[in-house]
Formats: C-alpha cells, structure tokens, sequence
C-alpha cells in the first residue's frame, strides 16, 4: 500500500482518542473510501461521543459496495465505533446527496446495522 | 422626516438592499451614519490602485467612517508594486474582525506591520484563498493575529524560501474554532508548521493526502467535535 509521503503510516491503528468528537463528515467526491481514509480511520482508537456519520458522495448510483473491499472495511470500523458510542440513540450514518427514490443496497453496511446503527438519506433530486 | 425615531429609521435601512444605501445615506443626516456603516461593513480591493486611493481618501480615523469596515478582502493582487501599501491599508481599518486575502501577494512585511499596532488584536477570521507568499510569512500572518477564531487556507501558493520564524511555545493559545485547509501541494507544509506551533482547533476540515494533517488531527485530538475529511 503506497501512502504519500508516509502520511497514513505515521498513524499507529488504534492509538488516536477523540473524546470530544461529535460529528464526523467525509466527502468521498467520486470514489470508494481510499485506503489512507480507512487507515486514518483505524488510527481512532475511541471516540465516545460521536453520534452522526456524513458520507457525501456526487454519484451514489455508481458505488458497487461488496462483502470485501474497501466498503466492507468501512463497516467493520464503523462496528467498532457503533459498540463504542455512548450517546443516546446510537451512531447513525447520513447518505448525503442520495438520488430521490433510489433504496438503500440491502446489504450495505449490514454489520453496521445488524449492530443496531442506523443508516439515513437526504434523498435529492 | 426628522420627527421619526432614529430605531426606526435604523431598521427601515437595516431592510434595504446593499445598492440602496448609497442613496438613503443622502436622505437626510439621520439616514447618513446606519447607511454608511452598513455599506461599509464588507469592502473589497480588487487592484493595488484602489487600496491606494483608499489610504489617500480615508487616512486613519478611528472615530470615522473607517471604523465602519468590518470585513475587507484583498482580492486579484498577485503582486505589489509599494510592498508597504497593503499594511498601511489595514493599519487604518480599526475595526477590523475578519481578514480575506484572494488571489493576492502578501509581502513579507506585513505579519510586522501587523504585529506594531492593534490591528491584529481585533481579527478573529483569516481566509487565505490562492495567495502567494512564503510559508514563512503565512505563519507569521497567522501568528500575528492572537485572537484568531477561525482560519481557511484553500490552495495556497507557497514559496519554499525564507526560514521558518520560531514561535515560542509560551505563544500557544486556546483551541481555535476551526481550521478549514484545503489544496493540493502547499497545505501539507502549512498544516505541519500549524502543527509544529501547537495550534489546536474545535472543527477541523481537511484534505487528508498532504503530510502534516495527521499532525493536526493527533494535536487536536482532545478538542476537536467536528471532523470533516475531504478528498479521499
């Protein structure tokens, strides 16, 4: 895995405590989650009150999320996160920019929502 | 006219459009001050001209109309002929609270000329969009300014020359609002220095590829609520 410049390197897995952390927005522009995000996101070791997930795609209709890959990554992690939130409610995860009328792919996150999170839309035209 | 109440006069002028106010600061003198402090509140310099025409027309009055500017950009300068022109603009603007720098050189002398007065007391806002300088002087820009509250770097244009000035760690200061640094090349040097002098910071919102932003995060781990990555 070739990291610029030894960016997501420096981040030892699960070393990064971010007990003030509320929200957390990533903006995916066209892509899947790269691996320097995933990287950067092992690195958070807890982050108790974080209660909202903003993934912001441009093109939602061509994300092909799998059982592996860099999505399946992603709902592994953000298992992890879920089992660590302590905020009423639980963590939720907000799709935003999702085509009107397009339903969610079953199996998205799944992980992620058989552990109780909550995934949400902001269905646009 | 005159028999109206000068809260009413200030709320009809408070609803009028920004291309208004030119004309209801001549209705009458009741009209004049709301008027120009709210056609002054925002300016922009969009060329070295304008800015010398406005410290010849305007010279420092911190009673005057120029105490009505609140938020001045700088935009579309990319070099300086009088390098001493753009602090001696910002010398004036007393009120001063939030600083835009588009598309424009900053000298190398203007962190100094920042730093001999009281101007720099007054900025909470620093938005620095396109501007070409050294990584030196936007650091010392940056340090310059000891209540800052909110900083947006986008796309900076950074010189490799001029060293780092150092700042000691006594300089430091409570978490910052937020930290918005955007770009391609250039934000990893700067976010590495912001970094290295222990700015922390509320909200961070970051394009994750350049070297340093790990630096931030990990520096504001304690404080930071909001965390936007972007670019990934």
């Amino acid at each position: 895995m070739d990291f610029p410049d030894g960016f997501a390197r420096k981040i030892p897995h699960h070393t990064l405590s971010l007990p003030a952390l509320t929200a957390l927005d990533i903006n995916l522009q066209a892509g899947d989650p790269s691996p320097n995000l995933i990287t950067i996101l092992s690195s958070i070791s807890s982050a108790p009150a974080l209660d909202s997930i903003t993934f912001e795609h441009i093109m939602w209709s061509i994300v092909h999320p799998s059982f592996q890959g860099p999505w399946a990554d992603m709902d592994r992690w953000l298992v992890r996160v879920a089992q660590q939130a302590r905020v009423q409610g639980g963590l939720s995860v907000m799709l935003r920019l999702w085509p009107k009328g397009m339903p969610v792919w079953e199996g998205f996150l799944r992980d992620f929502r058989r552990a109780g999170g909550q995934i949400k839309t902001d269905a646009h035209n | 006219m005159n028999s109206l109440p000068q809260e009413l006069i200030d709320a009809v002028i408070d609803s009028l459009p920004r291309s208004s106010l030119l004309s209801s600061s001549l209705v009458a003198k009741q009209w004049q001050r709301r008027s120009q402090q709210r056609a002054l509140k925002k300016i922009r310099f969009p060329s070295e001209a304008q800015v010398d025409r406005w410290c010849t027309d305007f010279p420092q009055d911190p009673e005057g109309i120029v105490s009505y500017v609140h938020v001045a950009e700088f935009a579309g300068i990319d070099s300086w002929y009088d390098s001493t022109i753009f602090g001696r603009a910002l010398k004036g603007l007393s009120s001063l609270t939030e600083l835009r720098v588009s598309v424009t050189g900053i000298p190398d002398e203007l962190p100094t000329q920042i730093s001999r007065g009281e101007l720099g007391k007054g900025i909470t806002i620093l938005r620095l969009q396109y501007t070409s300088c050294t990584l030196a002087t936007t650091m010392s820009v940056i340090h310059s300014l000891p209540n800052l509250k909110v900083l947006s770097i986008v796309d900076p244009r950074v010189g490799s020359e001029g060293p780092l000035r150092s700042h000691p760690v006594t300089s430091r200061r409570a978490p910052l609002d937020s930290l918005e640094l955007w770009g391609d090349v250039d934000v990893g040097g700067i976010g590495k220095a912001l970094a290295e002098s222990g700015f922390t910071f509320r909200r961070l919102s970051l394009e994750v590829d350049p070297s340093g932003v790990e630096q931030l995060v990990m520096l504001s781990s304690e404080t930071v609520a909001k965390l936007a990555l972007y670019g990934v």
